[in-house]
């Protein structure tokens, strides 16, 4: 071997241009962010910190007594707490009824899929509000389904106006969601695993439970994350279906913003869910090392 | 072990098979894949399912295991029916083409699966699962993930799950066609030995004539949903029981040639002989390559005797194939191929060059035109 030189720096002018040109491509993007998310959540967050005075009015201020409001205040506490249990059952119940039919989608081939995709992501092309005023028609108390129910001989429970209401109709609005992230997710789902499980002894249900599901988990994972930050930040579907007597922490935001004209708690309000959306994403990651690992 | 082999006029029957497929059916819609095929399998044997791809053999394969059902007929093991038991009731270790390993197990943990799927205590399940893993020189790998490790481990691991529940029968569809060929070689001796070891009886689809042929007790050439021939491999290689087989096979040259009624076989101005008996069709004449000698002495007048068939050829071509060296040669308008063992000192041949090609009456396989 003879001795080469090495210190010829090939390429070195590559990589500082292509990263020139991504850092290029990324600006446009960085900078709507910058502007159109990040600086309001910074002013939201300071006027968190802003007094408000009767009438609507804000005065600048550095005092936290929104934030030990909010704390200490038994509404709020249960608003809050509330919020959450509500989104979590939104979050099982969407998922619950969409599992099964991602599996159903992950298995179909060809043309069929093609259709059952386009027809269970075609919800998202009418507006929320049309198919929460469609629910309210079907759970309206003399509605085809309290009608069917009471055929039935039995007394029909309120749908409408309360949390029930709520839950089916957000349930409903987040199926597409769950459904795309669940199949998103089932990459690693490989019918010839599932047909080992069986010859090696394991029963349908076994098989679901100890091969499917956990090769499932990721998209589980996304599905609920997406499903529990919508839920908890929907709004229309509560304030219509709720009828002013299921109070979120979203419509509460509204409330305080519109009606109270406290711009403060509003904002206030509006970190904790940011918070909260903070917590959901850390607890997403750690569930997805521990499934991964 | 012992057969029970009868022969009666060239057919083999058996005593008592172990698994048995009596006239089995698939169809997909109106395309009928696999067509009254009936096959008998003995205990402790290993037989392969060959044929190129499409033939049907990995269909039957799965049929076995109960991952498909067939449109018709009747899979029975030990005289048992099981056409109707769902593939966990069955007891058959199945190793996937693709492996298809639990990616979110350990190795270990993919092993104990059918065991824990049956119900085995805890350190029955260790045990047994250790016995496994060192069976096929896995033990310290126990611990890792099925994508921590190579082509040829995770092969392994598949062969371990599917031994260790000591199945009734043992089904490897192409378990070696993900391999380089070298480790190819390897598990293919590995597979044998652990086969003969247990006395598994074991069903292996192969699209890979020398795998059937280099491991098998007995093969099944399939085509078109059809078995074409079942035998032994030497059975199979030397009395190929149609032009397919004889070409799917090993290396073959194929002429055509008209049968006489003196049992005379023309081909262009030659006349040969073959072990069948007089007639006047056309036939297709398979001669194996390797089975033709040269004389390079074209002039010689030696007449061949009655148990062999010579012809005049002009070399067309050299091909040099490292341990063989491939002679092409011109008979009359058609090509033949010889091969002959490559040594050091090799003679030294050209283009037009003149010989005498001559084999053995026994080695002339020859085929109806039609078939």
């Amino acid at each position: 071997m003879t001795t080469a030189t090495f210190d010829i720096p090939v390429g070195s002018q590559k990589p500082s241009s292509t990263a020139g040109i991504a850092v290029a491509l990324l600006l446009p993007i960085a900078l709507v962010n910058a502007i159109g998310f990040i600086l309001p959540v910074f002013n939201l967050a300071r006027m968190s910190f802003n007094e408000a005075l009767p009438g609507g009015g804000i005065a600048e201020a550095f005092t936290g007594a929104n934030w030990t409001e909010l704390l200490q205040d038994s509404f709020y506490i249960e608003l809050i707490l509330n919020s959450i249990m509500v989104s979590l059952g939104i979050t099982l119940a969407t998922l619950l009824v969409s599992y099964p039919i991602a599996l159903y989608l992950h298995r179909a081939s060809g043309a069929w899929r093609t259709f059952l995709t386009v027809l269970v992501i075609s919800p998202l092309l009418t507006s929320a509000v049309v198919r929460t005023y469609g629910w309210i028609a079907l759970l309206a108390e003399q509605g085809p389904v309290a009608n069917v129910i009471a055929s039935m001989g039995f007394q029909p429970p309120r749908m409408m106006f309360n949390t029930t209401g709520v839950v089916i109709g957000l349930t409903e609005i987040l199926m597409p969601y769950m459904i795309l992230s669940l199949m998103a997710g089932f990459g690693r789902l490989d019918p010839k695993v599932e047909e080992a499980a069986r010859t090696l002894g394991a029963t349908p249900f076994r098989t679901f439970w100890r091969v499917i599901l956990p090769l499932t988990l990721p998209g589980i994972a996304l599905g609920c994350l997406l499903c529990f930050v919508l839920a908890i930040s929907s709004f229309i579907t509560p304030k219509l279906m709720g009828g002013g007597r299921v109070f979120l922490l979203a419509t509460e935001i509204y409330d305080q913003a519109i009606v109270t004209l406290n711009w403060p708690l509003a904002a206030t309000l509006s970190m904790l869910v940011l918070i909260i959306f903070g917590a959901a994403l850390a607890v997403y990651s750690r569930v997805l090392r521990m499934i991964e690992g | 072990m012992m057969h029970q082999t009868i022969k009666r006029d060239g057919v083999e029957t058996i005593g008592d098979p172990y698994l048995s497929l009596e006239g089995i059916n698939k169809k997909y819609g109106l395309v009928e894949v696999i067509s009254n095929l009936n096959l008998e399998v003995r205990k402790g044997e290993l037989i392969a399912l060959l044929g190129p791809s499409g033939c049907g053999k990995t269909t039957t394969l799965r049929m076995i295991a109960g991952l498909i059902s067939p449109s018709a007929g009747k899979i029975t093991v030990e005289g048992r029916d099981v056409t109707q038991i769902a593939p966990h009731g069955r007891d058959m270790g199945l190793v996937f083409q693709s492996y298809a390993l639990f990616p979110h197990m350990t190795v270990a943990k993919n092993v104990a699966f059918g065991l824990e799927m049956r119900g085995l205590s805890r350190a029955d399940i260790a045990s047994k699962v250790a016995k496994a893993l060192a069976m096929v020189q896995l033990g310290h790998l126990a611990e890792r993930k099925p994508r921590e490790l190579s082509g040829g481990q995770q092969q392994r691991v598949a062969l371990a799950r599917a031994l260790v529940i000591e199945p009734s029968i043992l089904l490897l569809d192409e378990p070696l066609s993900n391999l380089d060929a070298k480790l190819r070689d390897e598990m293919r001796t590995q597979i044998r030995d652990i086969q003969q070891q247990l006395g598994i009886t074991t069903v292996f689809v192969t699209h890979d004539q020398v795998e059937a042929l280099s491991m098998c007790d007995r093969i099944v050439v399939m085509k078109g949903g059809l078995i074409e021939q079942v035998g032994t491999p030497h059975e199979i290689y030397e009395r190929p029981a149609t032009p397919f087989v004889a070409s799917f096979v090993g290396r073959t040259n194929r002429v055509k040639g008209r049968r006489m009624a003196d049992g005379f076989i023309r081909i262009g101005s030659s006349t040969i002989r073959s072990t069948k008996p007089a007639g006047q069709d056309d036939v297709v004449v398979m001669v194996r390559p390797h089975r033709i000698h040269i004389d390079w002495n074209a002039a010689s007048t030696e007449q061949p005797g009655e148990t062999a068939n010579q012809t005049a050829a002009v070399l067309s071509r050299i091909t040099f194939v490292g341990d063989v060296i491939q002679y092409h040669f011109d008979v009359d308008g058609s090509e033949f191929i010889v091969e002959e063992s490559t040594k050091k000192s090799q003679a030294s041949h050209r283009q037009r060059d003149k010989a005498v090609l001559s084999w053995s009456v026994e080695d002339t396989l020859v085929f109806g035109a039609d078939q």
